[in-house]
């Protein structure tokens, strides 16, 4: 049961990357909806480099490098030209779902390389997820550079009136959004599952855009969706632990996806939102300009 | 941004001519063949070679020919799928969902009546293949629909559930055709059943007559959308959903209408890839293939900048690019996924020209008195 507990707790902590460097950029008003080809990204080049060089450190510099730059291209899209983030996110994610094809290919198979060491079964990622949780949650809510960046996914021409760069908060937390996500995608291939495979994502990160939702823009909100994402998703992927024999397993894997439709229809309603979604930043998706 | 002597900004487009979209269009398309090429040197295969073997596989070859009028039926119809919510400003990237149904639902009708087996079927084969279509668009359009309603009546995104329903529908075929599901066919390999015969489409000159409803959905949908009243709401809904409610336009029913006819087409594409195409007549085991093969349908709504005549030359040569770039891969020995790489380089073409489309670089010489400094100090004397 512990160890079930435990892989499941290492599941969410994919979600948690992802969707925790999301919070970020949605809290300064960028909507990145191709956080899964970020992932996938982030995850085949720390694969790659980790199999290459037979280093994991070197593996997740490359990953979290490559995310990064892909968050900052989103951001050159949607902050300095202006353009709609959902273009530049879709494109984002496609483009990585077909270069990751191809770049990965000829990497198929598994790592090859020692796991990485855990703490009684608990993966140190997961420690890694509270804590940075704990921080998003200081820096957003205790200090003058989270006002700053709420402020600027509130009203970013108020922002800028008493004096916060809007551009520059934008770029750093978009760079902050890609890194998680790259962290996110590495974590994932290196840790978690260390075999590559064509698509290895198969949704993940489309349901950590969907627990920022769900999160109302709260870091302990969405360090517990994602834990409850995560066991639900361990489950889908070994139900005979629970009820053996019921169903086949390929309804189970599609649990997880079909929770997702009602949980989100509810939070989105009116009633919700008034009750509590007012968290939701104001100018998310729209672009600044500066008059 | 200051470059020397010059001012270089980036304005708006305030018009934007049609051969201006056919320049932009064309010059991602080139570009992205252009940034093809780096793969092709970096898997030391000559240049001119793979681009010859692409090409004349794919349009000159008999076989390869008949293959991208194949494909390009089908991406034309994916492409319709994505392009009619696009012009309402909705995203709709469930194609594979909605093609996987289009699939599963035309294969329930000979399920249903049980003639994949025996060879006396219960109805003519005329009405049985009338069904097939019908319910494969059926299908697709209640899966669109379904989103659509969410994104109508919650303002739920669209692009979230659309993928969640792709994850559905992906698992559902898998438990329909493998490991003992209802379509499992008799010999067991992971497939669906195969049609029999008298159910194969009827094919018009060698190709299955999904051909007729792809070119005819295309003028169907430039009249819609240029002439008609409902095209105009569609448009202007896409354009400021706020302005046209003013205009008295719904916007639930609006929604609801557009993912209903998109997801109608892409279950037709599923109709088309699972039981019209000669040589596959049933749901095969690599049926996730397909469903990534609609997002080039993405691509060409996108290219095409929601013109659905403007769609049909795309969605052909994509069609051959995709069907060359497999072919080739085998004749050249390259890594697997040229055609992935290549959808990939599309997309990110697009977004780029996508800004020369709405924007303009305007240069403007900064005045040279204003870049000299002014003297400060009187000259001695």
């Amino acid at each position: 049961m512990w160890e079930l507990l435990a892989r499941s707790l290492e599941a969410s902590t994919i979600f948690l990357f992802a969707a925790l460097g999301e919070l970020i950029n949605q809290r300064a008003g960028v909507l990145n909806v191709g956080l899964e080809g970020l992932m996938l990204f982030g995850g085949t080049t720390a694969f790659i480099t980790a199999q290459a060089t037979g280093s994991y450190p070197l593996g997740f510099v490359a990953g979290l490098a490559i995310g990064g730059l892909l968050g900052l291209a989103h951001g050159f899209f949607s902050i300095t030209l202006r353009g709609d983030q959902v273009v530049s996110g879709m494109g984002l994610w496609i483009l990585s779902f077909g270069l990751t094809t191809y770049l990965g290919n000829p990497h198929t198979g598994p790592l090859g390389l020692g796991r990485i060491a855990s703490f009684f079964g608990l993966s140190p990622f997961f420690v890694l997820g509270v804590a940075l949780v704990g921080i998003t949650w200081f820096l957003l809510f205790r200090t003058t550079q989270g006002l700053a960046i709420r402020s600027v996914g509130e009203n970013p021409a108020a922002a800028e009136g008493s004096g916060i760069s809007v551009t520059a908060v934008r770029y750093v937390c978009v760079l902050c959004g890609g890194v998680l996500a790259g962290l996110s995608g590495a974590a994932y291939t290196l840790s978690y599952n260390p075999v590559w495979n064509y698509n290895f994502l198969m949704g993940w990160g489309f349901v950590s855009l969907a627990l920022v939702f769900f999160s109302m823009w709260n870091p302990w909100i969405l360090l517990a969706g994602a834990s409850l994402f995560g066991i639900m998703w361990q489950l889908s992927l070994s139900p005979e632990l629970v009820l053996p024999g019921v169903l086949s397993r390929y309804v189970w894997r599609m649990v997880p996806f079909a929770i997702t439709i009602p949980i989100l229809s509810v939070i989105s309603t009116p009633w919700f939102r008034r009750r509590w979604g007012l968290a939701r930043p104001e100018a998310l998706g729209r672009p600044y300009e500066k008059s | 941004m200051r470059l020397g002597r010059y001012d270089v900004t980036l304005e708006p487009r305030t018009t934007r001519p049609a051969f201006y979209s056919s320049l932009t269009a064309a010059g991602a398309i080139l570009l992205a063949l252009a940034l093809a090429s780096v793969l092709f040197l970096s898997a030391q295969t000559p240049l001119l070679e793979a681009y010859r073997a692409i090409f004349s596989y794919a349009f000159f070859n008999p076989n390869g020919l008949l293959a991208t009028i194949h494909r390009s039926i089908y991406l034309l119809l994916c492409t319709y799928a994505f392009l009619v919510p696009l012009r309402a400003g909705l995203w709709n990237i469930g194609l594979p969902g909605q093609v996987y149904a289009g699939g599963v639902a035309a294969f329930a009708i000979p399920f249903v009546f049980r003639t994949q087996e025996a060879q006396t079927l219960s109805l003519p084969p005329v009405l049985l293949i009338l069904l097939m279509v019908a319910s494969a668009a059926a299908a697709g359009a209640v899966v669109g629909g379904f989103a659509g309603i969410l994104r109508a009546r919650f303002q739920v995104s669209e692009i979230l559930v659309t993928m969640m329903l792709n994850s559905i529908l992906f698992w559902l075929v898998a438990y329909m055709i493998k490991e003992g599901g209802p379509f499992m066919s008799p010999r067991g390999e992971g497939e669906s059943f195969a049609l029999p015969p008298a159910l194969h489409a009827p094919l018009l000159w060698g190709v299955p007559f999904t051909a007729v409803l792809a070119l005819g959905a295309a003028v169907f949908l430039d009249i819609l959308f240029a002439k008609t009243p409902l095209g105009y709401r569609i448009r202007a809904f896409g354009q400021s959903p706020a302005a046209a409610r003013y205009g008295g336009i719904i916007p639930l029913a609006l929604s609801l209408l557009v993912f209903l006819l998109g997801g109608g087409f892409a279950g037709l594409a599923g109709y088309h890839y699972f039981a019209a195409l000669p040589g596959v007549y049933k749901i095969s085991g690599n049926y996730g293939y397909y469903g990534d093969l609609s997002f080039y349908g993405i691509i060409s709504a996108l290219i095409a900048r929601g013109s659905s005549l403007g769609a049909v030359p795309i969605a052909v040569l994509f069609a051959g690019l995709s069907l060359g770039a497999r072919f080739a891969q085998g004749e050249l020995r390259l890594p697997f996924g040229v055609d992935y790489a290549l959808l990939g380089l599309l997309m990110m073409t697009f977004v780029a020209s996508h800004v020369l489309y709405q924007f303009r670089v305007a240069w403007r010489r900064v005045p040279s008195l204003a870049l000299r400094h002014a003297p400060t100090q009187l000259p001695p004397g």
